[in-house]
């Protein structure tokens, strides 16, 4: 009876380890989203009013794409100080 | 039958009970709701509340109501945004989640 059970328990492992990976990846993306909201919301929303009004929007799409500018500036730039470092 | 530990670990994710399963969805949904409802307050009492003063007075309900709907559709805005960068562009999310 437990010689199929090592079987199972490798295939089981497996499906885990999918699972696992799946729930990360949406956890992942959702904090993403969660972040940008709060950032961009910080800055672009004054009084919040009746409606998402053009202005705003416009500001959210310039905030979004801005971090992920600073992000990649930043992450650039350690690179760069963490290389000239390693000498 | 033998239960390997990788068996009772898969069952969190897979159950086959749907008296637990509903369980499970509503106590979710529950936490869900409270930390929405927290988050909520705290976003919108920087936005809305100046100086407290003896009451809440209509001016900052209407902000609260306003503030709410909004954050809702800034979150939506931007999750439609994020899904069409990733869409067309998709090392960011590499990048982002390192």
């Amino acid at each position: 009876a437990c010689l199929k059970e090592n079987w199972n328990a490798n295939a089981e492992a497996a499906e885990l380890q999918r699972l696992i990976a799946v729930e990360q990846q949406k956890a992942q993306f959702q904090a993403q989203v969660h972040n940008f909201t709060d950032v961009c919301w910080d800055k672009c929303m004054d009084k919040p009013s009746s409606k998402l009004d053009s202005r705003t929007e416009t500001c959210l799409v310039s905030c979004l794409e801005r971090f992920i500018d600073t992000t990649l500036t930043i992450t650039n730039r350690f690179t760069q100080m963490v290389q000239k470092g390693a000498h | 039958p033998c239960l390997t530990f990788i068996s009772i670990a898969l069952s969190l994710f897979v159950t086959t009970d749907p008296q637990l399963q509903q369980f499970i969805e509503i106590e979710s949904q529950k936490q869900r709701f409270q930390q929405l409802v927290h988050q909520m307050t705290e976003v919108c009492w920087e936005k809305c509340m100046d100086k407290p003063g003896p009451k809440l007075d209509s001016r900052t309900e209407v902000c609260f109501v306003n503030c709410v709907e909004r954050f809702i559709d800034t979150s939506q805005f931007i999750l439609n945004r994020l899904e069409q960068t990733q869409r067309s562009r998709g090392t960011f999310s590499e990048t982002m989640t390192d």
